[in-house]
């Protein structure tokens, strides 16, 4: 299609995705304003008595007074940032594990066997994705913090988001499978190989990418789960990355908006570019079924 | 390896060879019958002991009672209310230690028992002292809660503190009336042998065995006819059950009486040290000190004996209680019964081990879901029909079922205006109001979400654009990072003082804005965050959507003189629609669930006006404890979402068919 007389100029098209880039990136180039100010206050710059407008764009201009990394260095120093970095680090790698251990195996059994309850069982997994997270999440804490005493714990936290992202894993996981060519293990099955052997050396081999893709989107999960770990947690040394971070700005105390946005920058970069990568994938698994906030 | 896909046509299992039906029947009522007795026995067991510590816990207020009339007179009479306490607790073996505390001048003004001081009384409280300080925080507690009650003018609080001791025994505390108002406090530690209880295992053994006898003398003749068989064991178990309910429900009953005579003796014994102590007194009416948590008389003691009605009335309910309670659970037991009786457990157990391979694989997931998904799901419905708070947590279900009060309490309340001096204000706490606002809410993010992803999508697509890849992965930007850092990042840039939004109102000459005082610019602030975050998602799927519309359905629509807008009407729109579709409701219940905004943005302010359902729900639950009532909240924010569901789909649906 050549472009006609009918075509746009394309200079107005610019001009509109610049001004949506910018509303886009400007937050994000806050932060790293906020965080390499080495200050804590959410002022660019200390404005004068009576500020005109010269005054008044300088302190809009995401560019901090001094540029240093001050924020970086104490608040994984003097902050127990380092610390809720491990608790989640801990907690994501688990939740992957487990996560990736029960999508698999269910993911196969539902692709591969036949077997009463089969159909009922898939689609409990799909209504479950119904149930709201608060629904479950007053029982989910009686049974996990009061029954068990699991609240400042990693076994907790790790059993519940494992869990939750069951259901996104299994159908995803199991739609790969239904796509293997089944001759493959029809052979194997001939040479007298068991389930075991034919699901651990020639299915998951075969499904790396499909796993990988689960791995992700588990670790991701947990990497940013907010309510529930908030919920949990009310031992501070327990604290994963995001219940730390609204700790430095939420509640009475002093906001400290510079740990916060060293802090978030340092979370959150893995996760974006994690993110970058996954993006195709999870907008066919999203809309392809899964109905979850 | 029958079940596997690829050797589905391998030679079927041997079907189970049935159990004759006398067996099998004889097996079902084992299990019916014996999981019956089983559960009775030991919730039985449980609401025993439960006897038995009421009746500890009434006897130690008898005692306490005793002591708080023995400082009453004490001072009445000008004396030192030490060597007099001392004296009780000297002449009691149940009564452990004493101490009484003076309020209004922070004195210890007796202390006796075996861990009592040997600095001379009255002493100043230390305020350093753990013991110090517990005891005068309990007397200023139940100082409240008298204030609480005679203002109030019902009885709501308890004005007797029972709390369990280091050791045996409870630590009983009541306030001290000085000059008319709360002066003082009276705590004491109270151990009282419990007596022994007949255990209520042999006789379940009788009931179960006298069952299985019955079943196999009378069924054996019959055993020809299956379903006069199965009549007969319902028959049998039915009985056993309700033989040993009855059974449960008398030594329920015994053990109370013991327990109140036990209390009785108690009052008399009370009675006599208290006479010993002051002789020169006429003797005290004991019976007054028979009182509730409340100090309201019981009426259960009467002339130092257990007052039969008093005590048939004050059964009556218990007895209810758990008639209802062992009732349930013998319909448990005879259902697992049936199921066993009647063959099914079998063939379960067949299927189980027939496909035991496909079990296995699936069975760790749905461990993990049945216990973290569907269990809490259940358990979270079953909590919205009680008054379950973070207060009442050991209390057993059936003592706060509340039947669909938190439901009506929610439903009904259509005080959505508030009128007071002809001004009429908004009542955010209601809970129309709240889904009205999450209506708007999620309609308003949805429809920006949409537009600008559709629009930046279009424009995305234009044929030869230069830069695309950049743009596309700068705008994706905002959905690629965390939400919760999102919404901290805007709820600093919104800022009144220092928020750079603020200072770019003021470079065109504007004053800041307040955001978070009243609920529309409360709105736009969350409105501005969720927008920015959820426009990519939509213009991703739109662009992928817009990108796998074949070229040659434009030209066709240009060789047939369509116009710009009539391409875009009848190719574009139409070809969008299936990504769109899905993606609009998933953005619809993405958006009706979007916690972390709200809650981290808005927090609700001004006064609730921003709530959302499910940031209302999270709040009742952990800010005011009301888990029952979140609970319920939850439900019907499940059933909203249960029928947006199913109206989406059959909206999707007709329009398919179309």
């Amino acid at each position: 299609m050549s472009r006609g007389k009918d075509e746009f100029p394309h200079w107005p098209l610019h001009l509109f995705l610049m001004l949506m880039v910018g509303v886009t990136i400007y937050p994000i180039l806050w932060v790293f304003t906020v965080a390499f100010s080495g200050q804590q206050n959410l002022a660019f710059v200390d404005l004068p008595p009576d500020p005109g407008v010269l005054d008044r764009l300088r302190a809009i201009l995401p560019w901090p007074e001094t540029v240093t990394v001050s924020n970086f260095v104490s608040v994984f120093s003097d902050q127990p940032f380092a610390r809720w970095m491990l608790n989640s680090i801990v907690v994501a790698a688990a939740t992957t594990v487990v996560g990736v251990f029960l999508a698999c195996t269910a993911g196969y059994a539902f692709s591969r066997f036949r077997f009463p309850g089969q159909r009922a069982g898939l689609m409990s997994f799909l209504v479950s994705q119904m149930f709201p997270g608060v629904l479950t999440l007053v029982p989910l804490y009686i049974i996990i913090v009061q029954w068990l005493g699991l609240g400042s714990s990693y076994i907790g936290l790790i059993l519940v988001y494992s869990t939750t992202a069951i259901p996104f894993c299994v159908w995803m996981l199991k739609g790969y499978f239904d796509t293997i060519p089944k001759e493959l293990e029809e052979s194997a099955l001939m040479d007298g190989a068991s389930t075991l052997t034919i699901f651990t050396r020639i299915i998951l081999p075969l499904a790396k990418p499909a796993v990988a893709v689960t791995a992700l989107f588990s670790f991701m999960t947990a990497w940013n789960e907010f309510i529930l770990a908030l919920t949990f947690l009310d031992n501070e040394r327990m604290y994963t990355a995001p219940v730390g971070l609204r700790f430095f700005v939420g509640g009475f105390a002093e906001q400290q908006w510079g740990y916060f946005a060293a802090g978030s920058i340092v979370a959150a970069v893995p996760v974006v570019v994690l993110f970058m990568f996954l993006q195709k994938y999870l907008i066919s698994g999203l809309t392809a079924g899964a109905v979850k906030g | 390896m029958s079940q596997h896909i690829l050797a589905s046509d391998g030679p079927p299992a041997p079907a189970p060879t049935a159990p004759s039906g006398f067996r099998q029947l004889l097996l079902g009522l084992l299990v019916g019958v014996g999981v019956g007795v089983v559960l009775i026995g030991w919730l039985g067991s449980a609401g025993r002991g439960a006897t038995v510590r009421g009746a500890e816990r009434q006897s130690g207020i008898v005692h306490l009672s005793a002591l708080v009339d023995l400082v009453h007179e004490a001072q009445a009479a000008g004396e030192e209310v030490g060597p007099r306490v001392a004296a009780y607790v000297a002449a009691s073996d149940e009564v452990k230690s004493a101490r009484v505390v003076d309020l209004k001048a922070r004195q210890l003004v007796a202390d006796a028992g075996a861990d009592a001081t040997t600095e001379p009384l009255p002493m100043r409280l230390q305020r350093q002292d753990p013991n110090h300080k517990a005891w005068y925080d309990l007397g200023q507690g139940l100082r409240a809660a008298v204030e609480a009650n005679t203002e109030e003018g019902r009885l709501w609080k308890e004005e007797i503190d029972v709390e369990p001791a280091a050791g045996d025994g409870m630590v009983l505390a009541a306030p001290l009336t000085m000059d008319g108002e709360v002066g003082g406090v009276v705590i004491v530690e109270v151990a009282v042998p419990a007596p022994a209880l007949s255990s209520p295992w042999p006789m379940a053994l009788a009931f179960l065995g006298g069952a299985l006898v019955l079943f196999a003398l009378v069924g054996w003749p019959l055993r020809g006819r299956r379903r006069v068989l199965q009549w007969l064991a319902l028959a049998v178990a039915v009985a056993a059950l309700a033989g040993f309910t009855v059974t449960m429900l008398g030594l329920l009953g015994a053990d109370r009486a013991t327990a109140e005579e036990a209390v009785a003796a108690q009052v008399a014994h009370a009675q006599q040290i208290f006479s010993r102590g002051a002789p020169e007194l006429p003797p005290a009416d004991a019976a007054r000190w028979d009182v509730d948590r409340f100090r309201q008389p019981r009426g259960m003691i009467q002339a130092g004996h257990v007052d039969a009605k008093h005590l048939a009335e004050a059964l009556a309910p218990v007895k209810a209680r758990f008639t209802k309670v062992f009732g349930a659970l013998g319909l448990l037991a005879l259902l697992l019964g049936a199921f066993f009786g009647l063959g099914g457990a079998q063939r379960l157990g067949h299927t189980l081990v027939r496909y035991r391979e496909a079990y296995l694989f699936v069975l760790p997931a749905m461990l993990g879901m049945l216990f973290l998904v569907f269990f809490p799901f259940l358990y979270g419905i079953t909590l919205s029909f009680t008054s379950q708070t973070i207060y009442n947590l050991d209390e057993p279900i059936y003592d706060i079922w509340v039947g669909i009060d938190n439901y009506v309490d929610i439903l009904s309340d259509f005080d959505l205006v508030t009128r007071s001096e002809g001004e009429s204000t908004w009542n955010y706490q209601n809970f129309y109001w709240t889904l009205g606002f999450t209506i708007i809410w999620t309609v308003t993010n949805v429809t920006i979400g949409v537009s600008v992803g559709l629009f930046l999508a279009l424009i995305l697509n234009t044929k030869g654009l230069a830069f695309r890849p950049l743009y596309r992965v700068l705008l994706i930007l905002p959905w690629a990072v965390p939400n919760y850092i999102t919404a901290l990042i805007w709820k600093g840039m919104f800022h009144q003082q220092f928020g750079v939004i603020n200072q770019v109102i003021q470079i065109f000459g504007g004053s800041p804005v307040a955001w978070f005082d009243s609920p529309l610019t409360s709105f736009a602030t969350v409105l501005a965050t969720n927008g920015w975050l959820s426009f990519p998602f939509m213009m991703v799927v739109s662009l992928g959507a817009l990108q796998s519309i074949p070229s040659d359905l434009y030209e066709a629509a240009r060789v047939d003189g369509a116009s710009r807008w009539q391409q875009f009407r009848l190719v574009t729109l139409p070809s969008l629609k299936p990504a769109l579709v899905p993606a609009v409701i998933l953005s619809v219940v993405w958006t009706f669930n979007m916690f972390n905004i709200i809650y981290l943005v808005s927090e609700g302010q001004p006064g609730g006006a921003t709530e959302i359902l499910i940031t209302d729900a999270y709040k009742i639950a952990f800010e005011q404890y009301r888990y029952g009532y979140a609970a319920a909240y939850a439900t019907v924010i499940f059933v909203i979402l249960l029928i947006y569901g199913t109206w989406q789909n059959r909206v999707t649906r007709a329009s398919e068919g179309v």
